[in-house]
């Protein structure tokens, strides 16, 4: 060792290496939750799309008008607005897997999923649950924001059809006008604890990398001393000759 | 799966509740656990790496090694 060199600088020098791992693990940690969560939401949008072709064609596949049989307005929601909803966050999940602006595009499409299959199932009040499901699918990414462009997302396109098209929301053609607070208070309700629980899995992620870094200077603690007693050892063989 | 001799050592060694750290000028320092564990990353690696950090459970001094399991 350079004799210039105090022992206190290579340990501030090894700490700032240990601290330095333990921050490129924790976010190759994060980015990779971040980037498998964006590849199940690619494939979830387009099993969604899949999903409500079938379910429009299954459904409600015809309309007549007199005597002309024309193919329903929801085959072809299903297959021109589920396209529109799905493809740019897919593209998204494929060029640009982990970045911020993806997830939350994702979060936006999840919510409009919700609304266009409750929309093809007439406002079925069943239907809804696919918001709740939503929600908790965006809590994977241990990201709670992404839960709050969900909310918003979904609160706000159930206030606007509320008032423009209540039946395709509700299923009943004159809600009370607070109905879409009823089921935005129960989002909230699910929203409040899954950020909780991203915060908690946030938390831990950081303390398992920070503990990965402890036991990592620990190492180094013990090799330093070992080289030391290995030093000495041979500097005392040497001197008997 | 914790083997049984792991067991039997994590009964043996109790947890740490407080920790003694020297700074660079030899001053020391009790801190709790929790004030211990809230120190930045950097701080508490430069105490382990240094080795100036003691751990204690009540009086009885525990090893670095064994407090950072617990």
């Amino acid at each position: 060792m350079n004799a210039s060199v105090k022992p206190i600088d290579t340990i501030t020098a090894a700490a700032d290496a240990v601290v330095s791992r333990a921050e490129a693990r924790f976010d190759a940690h994060r980015q990779d939750i971040l980037r498998s969560t964006d590849r199940m939401f690619a494939a979830l949008l387009v099993g969604q799309w899949v999903f409500a072709i079938f379910l429009a064609l299954t459904v409600s596949p015809y309309a007549w008008q007199g005597k002309v049989k024309t193919v329903h307005v929801h085959v072809w929601a299903a297959i021109l607005l589920g396209g529109a909803i799905t493809c740019v966050p897919v593209a998204l999940a494929m060029l640009r897997p982990g970045a911020l602006l993806t997830r939350h595009v994702i979060a936006a499409a999840q919510m409009f999923w919700s609304a266009l299959l409750i929309h093809l199932t007439g406002g079925r009040i069943e239907t809804h649950f696919h918001v709740f499901g939503s929600l908790a699918f965006l809590a994977f990414y241990r990201d709670w924001p992404v839960l709050l462009t969900g909310t918003v997302v979904i609160a706000g396109e159930h206030f606007m059809r509320g008032i423009l098209w209540p039946e395709s929301v509700y299923g009943i053609p004159n809600p009370e006008w607070w109905r879409f607070l009823e089921h935005a208070a129960w989002v909230v309700f699910i929203v409040v604890f899954l950020v909780l629980s991203c915060r908690r899995s946030y938390r831990d992620m950081r303390v398992m990398a920070e503990r990965g870094a402890e036991l990592e200077a620990l190492s180094e603690n013990q090799w330093r001393n070992s080289s030391v007693v290995d030093r000495a050892a041979a500097e005392s063989a040497a001197r008997r000759g | 799966m914790e083997t049984q001799g792991q067991q039997t050592r994590a009964m043996r060694v109790p947890a740490y509740d407080r920790v003694v750290v020297r700074d660079g000028e030899g001053k020391r320092r009790q801190l709790s656990r929790n004030e211990f564990e809230r120190l930045p990353l950097r701080e508490r690696v430069t105490y382990l790496i240094g080795g100036t950090a003691e751990f204690f459970a009540g009086t009885e001094h525990i090893p670095a090694s064994e407090a950072m399991k617990g």
